[in-house]
């Protein structure tokens, strides 16, 4: 049965002239599971909107949207609660109440169920969902996947025909997005909820889909199967398939034929197969090293840990145990490994935002813990925090550049010139008259790395950086990052994202019970991972171990090819 | 259109109910005191007083069937309050709360300042702890709220700075202090003589005054920031009043 | 959440149970009233918090205790029994100085119930009692308690990264400090603001707003809860009556009268040690049957 048929949709926002949506044509059927992609402002959420009247943004709507049969704009709210469900994005402002259980119960209680059926469905869908557990719990106490999944089952005790959701995973670590997204698969499948999603990260999700639609600048370029849609963006030569899970890019990168392959597995697979008909030459890891050139080791070390030992609280568990490390100045050094394993921990040690207890944190040969703020953050240190939005104090972007030099010293010109030359480097002119809150998340991060920018830092500190972002914005990130590195900035970066690192760290160390397990240059360490490493590499590890990245791989086929 | 009708109704419908209180319930709750009550019977008409007025704001707010935005800015400024009344926990009456009611009543009008003010009071009691000073204290804040709201609305209270100072200052010692010693004088002396409310204020006075200097300073400093960032909430998600 | 004892009552029996002990330990002046609440209330509030927490709040209230032992009879000059008299000239007399004590003793056994039901009568229990009464203040009320921990948790990651770019609270002169303390309640306000605007969608999409809301709640009225209301009812309704007779009251002045100690005054004295000891008695009854029953196993 046909759910939704979008029939020529446009969209206008209010004093804006370019249309946000161009001609949407789109049918969804029954039990569909669906995803959405594209840039950031190519309209995929703007669409997404679409489909439910109650959260479309104001503007001008062209063309019509036909749910079961009926227009949309004809849906009474009642049905429109009850039957389209919508995850929101950020998983702490879908939450209303202050208690899982009551969470849970909400949607009920403005459908005006009586305490009997609300009874029976809460506790469906909290056996579904495995939330016995922390069914009583304040959602202050739940973990970042735990309070997304609450969402979820928030909206699905209302037992709506179709899921609308918009980036559910952007803002949770790589294994809850993992396990957000097979919830999502087991909804599908044992209960035939139609699905519809936007998303950036495709890995995952793409092999357990059933369409994928491309957007771009508020038009659907492409409409079909993932494997397909893989090759179509390929063929148009799309800059989306940039985003598209590394087994594809590769097999793209070496063979023109179809069909392509979607998971690790497949294109495992394939890589046997191609390989089987070429004379295998397996290079050796050691024989690999030589190519990475060694970096010139400064003197001394630009932040150096000498056996640092950390805990909250006096009584509390030790959080940072015996870490020793050195990053030596001009460096791009990653701290990976999963939640609570300390990684941001160690960087607010870097930062001078704790002290240890017991051991030392060298900051360009001084003790940290002797420095004064002016000292540690004047030319010195740095530190872009998780959530740019913490930096933001005025109401312009530009007046917030400013602020950061009220108390510098610097002639108004002087000033200005700051200014000026920062906002040219990242970008930032188009937006600096408009209020920090209304930029995308990327811009946000650009605008507050400029803040911090403007402190000349010859240290930068970064947690998690590429949280949320599309990979475009993280490719013109990495391109920042890379000509800061240039300039002689030492940057360290606490990340989940693997590929990123991969791709531009020069050294990755990993994280695990408060202290560094293994370090090396990025692309030995990760050949030397089995599990914890790039999509590329678990898919041709068993054949060249080093190669790392989806460059790495297409290389070594064609060398063998 | 439609919330304007709805707006005059709830007026109409909060004078009715205030008439009603003012003319018979009120009266009558004196009487019942002075009669069947002996020892207690200030204590416990001035609470059953701040309870009437309580009353109204809350029934007058349910029958309008807010929606969720407007919920939302209460809940919101509420717990902006609260946190601050928390986060200057070490300070003893060097607190936000006042400032951040007034600055409710201003932007959002009487009754979401009344409302702000209440539910402040009875919120952080649930973590300072409730006692038989949180009627009062609702009350305190709940009309210092309601009155900021209403000088605004007339055109007595400016929204800028020298103006919202002045009147953070006063409301703070005169208000807030006036009400909250009697209130603590009631809960342990059966009569109020002259001599007793003296020694109360007296005795209450620097808490008094440092309270009434922590509004001025947190109105001086937050007055403006904080009106643009709720001019600018209302403008782009068009709240409460269009 | 605390579920034993007494607490594992229904939110109504919890709240009408410190209602009734509350308006009675602040109406009823006699000695002994007034003995069995300080006492059933210091056992009760030791019970629910620990010896060490109630004896801090004792030691808190000790001045407090003292000023309004004395303010009274400095103030009060009624009575007949003239112990001295002040610089001023007004006499300090015998019941106003016991008058004194009285109330603050009245007052001490106010403050332990408060800290009672504020161990039992938590949000969640308060929020169910007035969700249908007053739906949308006690979703507020639900949606601020929500609201406080994460902008707690807001304002210290605002600080720590204002203090990395040089703007710190704890760094500079006092008005530097100030200002730069305000400026993260500013920061954390923009963003609180702007963030709560996704909430009102997300309930908005949840259908909030539609005609005819339920609010649903955990609490059942089960047969125990009955048989525990009856008991206390009755308790209550024993102690009333003795009230309305008088039984209950103390006169101070002009001179010092307690009711008379009849068959039926004791019996009030009973109903209401019954009464104030309630939650005590479940709680060792239940004791007592989980002893026998592991005892068993």
């Amino acid at each position: 049965m046909e759910i939704y048929h979008v029939q020529d949709v446009s969209f206008t926002f209010p004093l804006q002239e370019r249309k946000a949506l161009q001609n949407i044509q789109l049918k969804v059927h029954d039990g569909e599971f669906i995803i959405i992609g594209g840039k950031s402002g190519s309209g995929k959420s703007t669409l997404l909107r679409q489909l439910k009247p109650i959260l479309t943004p104001h503007g001008k709507r062209e063309g019509e949207i036909v749910f079961r049969g009926k227009p949309i704009g004809e849906l009474d709210q009642r049905t429109q609660a009850s039957e389209i469900g919508f995850v929101l994005q950020n998983p702490d402002n879908s939450m209303v109440t202050d208690k899982a259980w009551h969470e849970l119960a909400f949607g009920l209680e403005s459908l005006g169920l009586d305490q009997q059926t609300i009874r029976i469905r809460v506790a469906e869908m909290a056996s579904f969902f495995g939330i016995q557990t922390w069914f009583h719990k304040p959602v202050t106490e739940l973990s970042g996947g735990q309070k997304q999944l609450l969402n979820l089952a928030s909206i699905m005790t209302m037992h709506p025909s179709v899921l609308l959701l918009d980036e559910p995973t952007s803002q949770l670590d790589p294994i809850a997005a993992a396990d957000f997204v097979e919830t999502l698969r087991k909804i599908n499948q044992e209960l035939g909820t139609t699905i519809i999603m936007t998303e950036h990260r495709l890995e995952e999700v793409l092999p357990v889909s059933d369409r994928f639609i491309v957007m771009d600048e508020g038009r659907i370029v492409v409409d079909d199967q993932p494997r397909k849609v893989g090759e179509a963006l390929r063929l148009m030569n799309h800059p989306m398939f940039t985003a598209m899970p590394s087994p594809m890019q590769i097999y793209a990168g070496v063979t023109p034929e179809s069909p392509y392959p979607v998971t690790v597995k497949e294109g495992r697979q394939w890589l046997d197969r191609y390989m089987a008909e070429k004379p295998i030459v397996r290079i050796e890891a050691a024989q690999f090293d030589d190519e990475i050139t060694a970096i010139p080791l400064a003197a001394e070390p630009a932040v150096r840990f000498k056996d640092v030992w950390f805990k909250y609280e006096k009584n509390g568990p030790n959080i940072i145990k015996d870490l020793s490390f050195e990053v030596s100045g001009g460096q791009f050094y990653c701290l990976v490994g999963g939640n609570g394993t300390g990684k941001t921990t160690a960087l607010s040690l870097a930062s001078g935002l704790y002290q240890p207890f017991r051991g030392k944190v060298y900051i360009g040969g001084k003790n940290i813990g002797s420095m004064n703020a002016r000292e540690l953050y004047n030319n010195n240190l740095a530190y872009l925090p998780q959530n740019p939005q913490h930096l933001f104090v005025k109401k312009t972007v530009g007046q917030d550049l400013f602020d950061m030099l009220t108390h510098s010293s610097l002639s108004k010109e002087k000033r200005a010139d700051k200014v000026q030359a920062v906002s040219e480097f990242l970008e930032l002119q188009p937006l600096l008259t408009m209020h920090p809150y209304d930029l995308s998340g990327g811009e946000q991060q650009r605008a507050a790395l400029a803040k911090v920018l403007l402190l000349e830092p010859s240290i930068l500190l970064l947690d998690e950086p590429t949280k949320g972002l599309d990979s475009f914005f993280k490719d013109k990130l990495a391109s920042y990052l890379k000509q800061l590195n240039a300039d002689g900035v030492t940057i360290i970066m606490v990340s989940h994202d693997i590929e990123f690192c991969a791709k531009y760290a020069d050294v990755c160390a990993m994280f695990f019970n408060g202290s560094i397990t293994t370090s090396g240059p990025a692309k030995t360490f990760f050949a030397g991972n089995s599990f914890y490493t790039t999509a590329a590499n678990r898919m041709a590890r068993h054949v060249w171990s080093h190669a790392v990245t989806i460059e790495d791989v297409i290389a070594q086929c064609r060398n063998n090819g | 259109m439609q919330e304007q009708r709805v707006e005059t109704r709830g007026y109409g419908r909060r004078t009715l109910v205030s008439a009603f209180l003012f003319l018979i319930v009120i009266p009558g709750t004196i009487l019942f005191g002075v009669y069947a009550l002996d020892d207690r019977k200030y204590y416990f008409i001035s609470l059953l007083i701040i309870l009437y007025t309580l009353l109204p704001f809350a029934m007058v707010f349910e029958r309008r069937k807010p929606q969720a935005r407007e919920l939302m800015v209460i809940a919101v400024l509420t717990a902006i309050a609260v946190a601050g009344r928390a986060a200057f926990f070490m300070l003893p009456q060097f607190k936000p709360v006042v400032a951040i009611v007034i600055i409710a009543g201003v932007s959002f009008g009487p009754e979401a300042g009344f409302l702000v003010g209440a539910t402040t009071g009875f919120v952080s009691n649930f973590f300072f702890g409730q006692g038989p000073w949180t009627p009062w204290q609702m009350f305190c804040f709940g009309i210092i709220g309601f009155i900021a709201g209403l000088l605004f609305r007339k055109g007595w209270l400016k929204a800028n700075k020298r103006s919202l100072c002045i009147f953070g200052g006063v409301a703070a010692f005169f208000i807030y202090g006036g009400i909250i010693n009697v209130g603590s004088l009631l809960m342990f002396t059966p009569s109020i003589s002259r001599e007793a409310l003296l020694a109360t204020y007296a005795s209450g006075f620097w808490f008094d005054l440092i309270h009434a200097a922590a509004t001025v300073i947190f109105l001086f400093v937050l007055s403006k920031p904080m009106l643009e960032k709720l001019e600018r909430i209302k403008i782009k998600y068009g709240l409460i009043e269009r | 959440m605390n579920q034993s004892g007494f607490a594992g009552y229904h939110p109504f029996i919890n709240f009408v149970y410190f209602a009734a002990v509350l308006l009675f330990s602040m109406f009823f002046m006699h000695p002994f009233m007034q003995v069995i609440a300080l006492v059933s209330a210091s056992v009760y509030s030791i019970l629910l918090r620990g010896r060490g927490a109630v004896r801090f709040q004792l030691a808190l209230m000790l001045p407090l205790l003292l000023i309004t032992a004395f303010i009274n009879p400095a103030f009060n000059h009624a009575g007949v029994t003239i112990l001295f008299y002040l610089k001023s000239g007004n006499p300090v007399t015998l019941e106003s100085v016991l008058y004194g004590i009285s109330s603050a003793c009245m007052f001490v056994a106010v403050l332990l119930w408060f800290s009672c039901y504020n161990a039992v009568m938590t949000s969640d229990k308060f929020i169910y009692l007035f969700g249908k009464l007053i739906p949308a203040m006690s979703l507020i009320l639900s949606m601020v308690l929500r609201l406080v921990p994460r902008y707690k948790d807001q304002i210290k990651q605002i600080s720590y990264a204002q203090r990395s770019i040089g703007k710190d609270v704890t760094q500079g002169n006092w008005l530097q400090r100030a200002r730069n303390g305000m400026t993260i309640l500013s920061v954390m306000t923009t963003w609180a603001l702007e963030n709560a605007i996704e909430t009102a969608d997300s309930m908005k999409s949840r259908g909030y707003g539609l005609p005819g809301r339920t609010s649903y709640s955990l609490y059942r009225f089960d047969n125990r809860d009955k048989g525990f209301m009856a008991l206390m009812l009755s308790l209550v309704t024993v102690v009333i009556i003795g009230g309305i007779n008088g039984e209950n009251s103390m006169r101070f002045f002009p001179s010092i009268k307690a009711a008379e100690m009849t068959a039926f005054s004791i019996a009030v004295y009973a109903a209401y040690l019954g009464l104030c000891m309630l939650p005590i008695i479940q709680h060792m009854m239940e004791a007592i049957k989980w002893r026998s029953i592991t005892s068993r196993m």
